[in-house]
């Protein structure tokens, strides 16, 4: 688990990798901002329902939603600063260009893999509005959830294929 | 071929996937969509994949898992890790090992608002690690200490991985939280008597500190309220079944949140590193759990799991000897991943054995329940056994004057604590289970 390892990074960025710095962080902020949010709706639909008998319409549809953004909100800026978990066991006494081959094709394979989910969440997109998929209660459309899914996947593909770069260039030093 | 091969030759390119580096939630992606496709073809894959990331991450009882690791990093932020260390410091700090102790006491008592046990272990650290070698404690002592007492964050609710296990076996978390507090309380009284021993073994690494009077005792008491209450809402909260475990989880945020606030801790950059925090690890661990989705969807689709277990069960060997194997496995398993990804790799396969076997005579549920907290105490392990014990690397980042191999030997008594307590726990599953009589 990354939780506290993380670190602000002095590094100067430039450019692409100031760009996805400044994006991942963003996201990583609206994340825990949703969660925030999140919590503080489950607490008042609580203190409604015990103190005033009058329940919140709709919390668990909201939490579900509330949580499969921020959830995907998270990834890109796990994958950026590293904390996507490896077993290095195997390889932690490999030469360093070895290491650095195999990781980048693993980002290649992450960057691929993240494509792959963005464009099927864009296709499910269209599909849910095309079909006026809803929630239950509070007739949410389904799709919203699906817009900042799909510019998490997005950039997660980005961020791997930046870490694809870096590991290639360790490569050919 | 069957599903059965398929199943086996897909395990060991998932196997192969791990070891040259790939992410974990990838190579399980990776291995259950190759899987899929070859069982069920191309098209099913990528329909699946239309709502497989948003089904995932939109699970209400999963939405726990960030809630609480928020919870964390707003306790972390509060200062009550060193409302705890002093309360336990002020009781029994002037025994021989006593700060250390304290030290234990502490992790148990931040376990019980946080869950996780890198946090747990890191926060603990930060606090303890400068006052006990102020006392003239050793570094490779105090180091494994911390260590070992950070494995306490997940064995005493709440606990992420638990959230876990109930959600891929079905089970009650409220229940399974109850279960794992008798052993999550043996642990800490087992790491307090191996400190008693070091201590009298080896007074140089654990000498005794001072005594307070019982007004400063039970003033240092006091300032640990916070934790008090918001263990007693959340946890109480769930079991009495007043809310579910997300809206516990949600009073809890709020409410370290206002303590953290309070205590300044939110300030300059203090807010954003606790969104920074959380959200590192939520990126993880789901990543993993959509990998581990569709590689059981695969799973499901060849019954390889359901397969292996009618071996094993038809094999007709000690119940009480394959529950060795599993937990040998998971010890092996330990010193090479994490203990999430262990979890969800395992489970699906090991759950169906265990619950296929007679252990006991127990009904299922307790069964279930009971297998739950020896998985949690036997993927604890791996977060301080060599190479890789993730709980030692963090404290020894902070103490940077100790090397690793010290701290490493320093945690084989700790080690052996918790080795017993499995065996015993094995043995007696009533230990576990009497709680839920009650």
């Amino acid at each position: 688990m990354a939780d506290i390892l993380v670190t602000e990074d002095t590094t100067k960025y430039q450019g692409i990798a100031l760009a996805l710095d400044k994006s991942c962080k963003l996201l990583a902020i609206l994340g825990g901002l949703t969660l925030v949010c999140m919590a503080i709706m489950s607490l008042w639909s609580i203190v409604g329902r015990s103190f005033f008998s009058s329940p919140l319409l709709g919390d668990y549809e909201l939490v579900q939603m509330l949580s499969g953004m921020a959830v995907a909100m998270t990834l890109p800026y796990a994958q950026w600063i590293g904390g996507h978990v490896i077993v290095d066991f195997f390889t932690a006494k490999a030469p360093i260009k070895a290491n650095a081959l195999m990781d980048m094709i693993a980002a290649v394979l992450m960057a691929l893999f993240s494509a792959v989910i963005a464009w099927r969440l864009v296709v499910g997109l269209i599909d849910l509005k095309s079909t006026m998929d809803a929630s239950m209660m509070l007739n949410l459309p389904t799709w919203w959830s699906y817009v900042p899914m799909t510019a998490s996947f997005v950039l997660l593909t980005a961020t791997a294929l930046f870490t694809a770069n870096t590991n290639l260039r360790k490569l050919l030093k | 071929m069957t599903p059965i091969q398929w199943g086996t030759l897909m395990f060991g390119v998932l196997l192969l996937l791990l070891a040259v580096r790939v992410h974990i939630g990838i190579a399980m992606l990776m291995t259950g969509s190759i899987g899929y496709v070859f069982v069920a073809g191309f098209d099913p894959l990528m329909s699946y994949f239309k709502s497989a990331a948003y089904a995932r991450f939109s699970v209400y009882d999963l939405s726990v898992v960030p809630l609480f690791l928020l919870m964390g990093q707003f306790a972390t932020h509060g200062g009550l890790s060193k409302a705890l260390f002093q309360a336990g410091n002020a009781f029994i700090g002037h025994w021989r090992g006593g700060m250390a102790m304290a030290g234990v006491t502490a992790c148990a008592g931040f376990g019980a608002i946080c869950g996780s046990s890198l946090a747990t272990a890191a926060t603990m650290g930060q606090v303890a690690l400068p006052e006990l070698k102020a006392h003239g404690y050793s570094g490779r002592f105090s180091t494994a200490v911390l260590a070992a007492g950070g494995t306490l964050g997940i064995l005493i609710p709440p606990s992420v991985p638990l959230v876990i296990y109930a959600i891929l076996t079905e089970q009650n978390i409220a229940k399974l939280f109850l279960a794992a507090f008798i052993p999550g309380i043996l642990a800490a009284i087992g790491y307090m008597i191996v400190i008693a021993i070091v201590a009298r073994v080896s007074p140089a690494d654990a000498p005794a500190g001072d005594r307070y009077s019982w007004a400063q005792r039970l003033q240092a008491l006091v300032e640990t309220w916070p934790v008090m209450l918001i263990f007693a809402v959340v946890i109480g909260g769930i079991y009495g079944g007043f809310f579910t475990p997300t809206e516990a989880a949600s009073i809890g945020t709020v409410a370290t949140a206002t303590v953290a606030w309070r205590s300044g801790g939110l300030r300059g950059k203090g807010f954003l590193q606790c969104m920074y925090g959380t959200a590192a690890a939520t990126g993880m661990i789901f990543l993993i759990l959509l990998g581990a989705d569709v590689l059981n969807v695969f799973l499901v689709l060849t019954q390889v799991n359901v397969a292996l277990a009618n071996w094993v069960i038809g094999l007709n060997v000690s119940p009480i000897l394959v529950m060795f194997v599993i937990i040998f496995i998971y010890l092996v398993l330990g010193c090479i991943m994490d203990s999430l990804s262990m979890i969800l790799l395992t489970i699906p396969i090991f759950f169906p054995i265990v619950m296929g076997l007679d252990i006991w005579g127990l009904d299922p549920e307790s069964k279930a329940i009971w297998f739950g907290i020896i998985v949690l105490m036997v993927v604890e392990i791996g977060l301080i056994t060599p190479p890789v014990g993730m709980n030692v690397f963090i404290i020894n980042s902070l103490a940077k004057d100790v090397p690793m191999k010290e701290t490493f030997k320093y945690v084989m008594p700790f080690l052996a604590s918790d080795l017993l307590r499995i065996v015993v726990i094995v043995f007696v599953p009533s230990i576990v289970l009497f709680v839920l009589k009650i």
